[in-house]
Formats: C-alpha cells, structure tokens, sequence
C-alpha cells in the first residue's frame, strides 16, 4: 500500500462521467475524409490555373478545398503541401490587386467562409516562416560572424512574411477581427 | 431615436443585471454581493445590497410577478431572497453542484429558475412546499461541458442551454406537480424531464455565449465565440431543423443577444456596441449598430481647438486629452443585454450592462 502514490492516480479515468471519458469527436462538426487522389488532383488543378496566369481562380480553388479532413496519421503531409501551394499563390499575386480581389471574394456565396480559411493559411504561413528563419540563425559560426549568414536567412524568410503581413492587413480590412477571432476558435485547422 | 441613458455606477465589472417589473428596481451582479439600485429622478441610488456569497457572483434574475430575486455565485450556491420586513430574506438552494455557478434564469411561470453550471449539468429548481425548500433536479445528459448560457421558451419547460463544448441545446425541464402539460410544439410532442429537442452546433464549433428563443419560442438563436450568431428554425418533433443560419460577422464575438421582434435580434458583446440584427428562415444579416453618429458626448470629443491640441501635446505630449476612450457608450465588454420594455410583442427598450461599470437603456 505504502508504495502507491494516490497523487497520480488519474481519477478522471476511474469516473465515468467525467470529460475525458467520452468520444471528443462529438464535439467537433464533422469533416469530410480525405484520400491521396483528391490531394493530388486538386493541387494539380490549381498548378494548372496558376501556370495559366488565373491566379484569382487558383486561390478560389484552393480556399475551396481546405483539406480539413488529414488529421489522421501519415495524412498531415496533404496540408504541408497544400500550405505551400496557397503560399505560392499568395506570392504570385500582385500588392495592388489584393484589396480588389478580397472584396470580390467576400461577396461571393460562402465568401466569409473562403477568407476564414485565408486567413488559416496566413497565420499558418506565419507560424511556419518563423522557426525556419531562427533554425538558421543558430547555426553555430566558429568564426563569430554569424550575424551576416544570420541576416541573409532572416530577410529570405521576412520576404514572405511582408507578403503574408501585408495580406492579413488587407485580409482584416475585409473580413474584420471577426475572422482572426473564428481561425481561433475553429478546431478545423488547415 | 433618443440618446441612450447612461447610468455609471462604479468602476467594476457588472457580471449580470436585472430590472424589477416597474423599473425601479436595478440589481447587480458586483464582486460577492449583489447591489440593489433605486431609481431617483433621472438617475440610481444605492439601496440595499445582497450579501451571503462568498465568491464572485454570477446572475442575478428579479422575478417581474413576484419580486424574488434569485442569484447564483462560483461559490456553487445559489440564494432566493424575498422581501420581508427586517429587508431580504436569503433561502439558500440545494443546487448540488461540485463547480461554480454560471448564470441563472427564472423561468416565465416562476415556478422554477435554471442554473448554468461548470459541472456539465443545470439544476432545474422548484419549491417544495413540504420541506419549505428550493430543490433543484438536474439535466444532465448530453452535456459535455460547462454551460454559459440558460434561456427559458415561454411554455416555462423548454430551456435551451449554450454550452462550451459549442451545443446549443434545447432540453425539457417538465417537472412533475409543478408545470403543466405543455402545449406540443415544433421543438417536441411529448416533453418528460432531460428530454432532448435539439442539439446544434455550427461549423466553427466555437463555445457558447448566449442562446435566446424568439417570443413564440419557435426560433432558437445562440451566439459563440466564433463572432457567429446562429438561428435555428425546428420543423417538427424529432426532425432535422427546417433552416439553420448561420452569420458570420465581421466584428469581435457577442457575448449576449435578445429577440426584439420575430425577426429582429440585438446582439452586443466584446466590441462594446450593440448590433442589430435582421432576418428570417430564409436569411439574417447584420443591420447596424444600436450607437448613434452624433451623440452628444461624441460630438465633443471630436470638437478641439487647434489651441487646445497643442496646448495638451506642450503638457502631456499627445494631441488630444483624452485618446483611451473608445466611441462607444460602453467603455468595454458588453456582458448582458435584456429586454427593458416591450409592448405588443415588441421590444422598445434594452438595458446593457458590461465591465465598465455601466447600465444603458436603449431605444431599439
């Protein structure tokens, strides 16, 4: 007896009304699963449209077909490619026509719900930008003159954070904090 | 449409509000003690205050019929007071709760009030004449977490609860020998105690601030933290809902919401303003705010001498005396949003109360 330590016994296991003893996928709306040939084929499509120059029908496509549903195992690397699709298409398309072509999407059908996922995806291109620039900045430098590789690394990466800052900014112009607070709470993540 | 009545009571967040049914009465929800207001002329005296929790409290609902006020505190407890001649009487509820108490609502009969819980449950509580107590019976089942939010439908036996697990629920809380047979519904025929009418939940799944039925009690609209507001429109007992809307707005979340018509809803919350809302099974749109352009108070704000801007950026180094103000009447959060007047199944006049300490009443 002495050597039970009743501190670590997981009481909420032995409960069964307790939360962590019921399905938490009941709690969450239902995503759609997602199979190997959608990926493929949707990020093909949008290659496509991209190549032919319709950048606005590549982000439309791409915003379309969140692939909400690679949560499961070995599936996650559908959203690292999807991610860097939608960064892709964000880079390609002009400062200047960014506004215009937000307002157009928002007042399409389901408009609210595309820009959420933009922004899902400029908050994700964020998160992603940051440890890669700061992996590089500690690479050990034996001759103490990392801060010139450092830099070089920091402005690669702070490129694409000018493009993704400068679309949350137009982003939030359009859709409102109310977005930003939605990307919060949302349990779909892309 | 007249300028907003501002009552600025104390520097405190005012957690919930409530009127007595002549208004002259307001009851507030400060730290541990609920503090009664008296009108006097145009404005509110301190009257009594309610004390006897002993953590913060979270409601507070004056019955308009029968003047008893019922509050609830994190300290799981919840307090009837009834006025008698040594002042107001507390009789404390067995809530039987092992989290705090949330919010708490009388149900329109009176008969019963519902308490939201952190223990995933709602104490449905009634009086029992032979022990001379408030028991209370609990809905427990499809709960998954705390629940933030009671609203009562006008039959007095259907409650719909917003829950942090992203539900809004609409649940029976028949109870037997003191409600009467409920007149059949779309939210459900035949209606025994925990019956549940109806789960939703909308696409971003955020938590729960606020639910309220329409005054028929045939709509059911629920806020979350997802800056959505949602309506629900039931069909028939144990069918899918016949529309279900949700609206995406632009604005930060709404932390309460009331029906002033059929097809009119007032929401306010974290952006400090209350917004109108219109629509019906077919659609609901964001209409505007409640806030007036031109409001006295703002007007000055904006009206500055050239002498007076550098005057204030000599002395305190910034262009204008005051920069933290925001432009709404509310300084802050908007908590809770009631219904202040109603004629005709109308509502005329709301009453806000938020974490800056205000009450406003407004013209709808």
């Amino acid at each position: 007896m002495a050597n039970i330590n009743w501190r670590t016994i997981n009481i909420d296991a032995l409960d069964p009304d307790s939360p962590a003893n019921f399905d938490l996928s009941s709690l969450t709306p239902a995503v759609e699963p997602i199979s190997t040939a959608d990926v493929q084929n949707t990020s093909q499509q949008i290659r496509q449209l991209l190549r032919g120059g319709d950048n606005e029908g590549a982000l439309q496509g791409a915003l379309e077909s969140a692939p909400y549903g690679a949560d499961d195992k070995g599936k996650s690397v559908f959203k690292e490619i999807y991610l860097a699709i939608v960064l892709e298409v964000l880079q390609s398309i002009r400062q200047a026509e960014i506004a215009q072509l937000l307002s157009r999407i928002y007042s399409a059908p389901g408009g609210t719900e595309a820009l959420d996922v933009l922004m899902k995806y400029i908050y994700k291109g964020m998160a992603q930008a940051a440890p890669a620039s700061s992996a590089r900045n500690i690479t050990p430098q034996a001759t103490g003159f990392s801060q010139v590789h450092s830099r070089g690394g920091g402005e690669g990466g702070g490129q694409a954070m000018s493009v993704l800052l400068s679309w949350h900014e137009k982003l939030v112009e359009v859709a409102g904090p109310g977005s930003i607070v939605r990307v919060m709470t949302d349990r779909r993540t892309v | 449409m007249a300028a907003p009545e501002v009552h600025h009571l104390f520097h405190h967040p005012i957690a919930d509000h409530s009127f007595s049914a002549d208004r002259q009465t307001l009851a507030v929800a400060r730290d541990n003690a609920v503090d009664l207001y008296a009108r006097s002329g145009s404005g509110f005296k301190l009257h009594d205050e309610l004390t006897g929790h002993d953590k913060t409290v979270t409601g507070v609902d004056i019955a308009p019929n029968s003047g008893k006020i019922v509050t609830c505190s994190q300290d799981r407890n919840a307090y009837v007071w009834e006025p008698s001649a040594q002042g107001w009487k507390p009789t404390l509820v067995l809530l039987r709760i092992n989290r705090a108490a949330t919010c708490v609502r009388w149900a329109p009969s009176e008969t019963k009030f519902a308490v939201g819980s952190g223990a995933r449950l709602i104490p449905v509580c009634y009086f029992e004449e032979e022990d001379n107590w408030w028991v209370s019976k609990h809905i427990k089942k499809p709960i998954r977490s705390t629940v933030t939010a009671v609203a009562w439908h006008p039959n007095s036996v259907l409650l719909a609860a917003g829950s942090t697990d992203g539900h809004a629920r609409v649940l029976s809380s028949f109870v037997k020998g003191v409600d009467a047979r409920p007149e059949p519904s779309p939210w459900g025929e035949r209606l025994p105690f925990n019956t549940v009418c109806g789960e939703f939940l909308n696409n971003t799944a955020g938590w729960v601030h606020s639910v309220a039925f329409s005054p028929s009690g045939n709509a059911l609209a629920f806020a979350s933290h997802d800056s959505t507001l949602t309506v629900v429109y039931p069909s028939a007992p144990e069918q899918p809902p016949s529309a279900v809307i949700s609206i995406s707005t632009q604005v930060l979340p709404f932390m309460s919401l009331v029906w002033s018509s059929e097809d009119e809803i007032i929401a306010a919350g974290y952006n400090c303003e209350a917004y109108r809302l219109q629509g019906s099974d077919q659609g609901w749109a964001l209409a505007g705010s409640l806030e007036t352009k031109g409001r006295p108070g703002l007007a000055e704000a904006r009206e500055e001498s050239a002498f007076n801007m550098f005057r204030q950026m000599d002395l305190k180094g910034k262009s204008s005396a005051d920069d933290t103000k925001l432009k709404t009447v509310h300084q802050n959060t908007i908590s809770t949003i009631r219904t202040y007047q109603e004629a005709g199944g109308r509502v005329s006049k709301i009453s806000s109360s938020g974490v800056d300490g205000r009450v406003v009443i407004w013209d709808v």
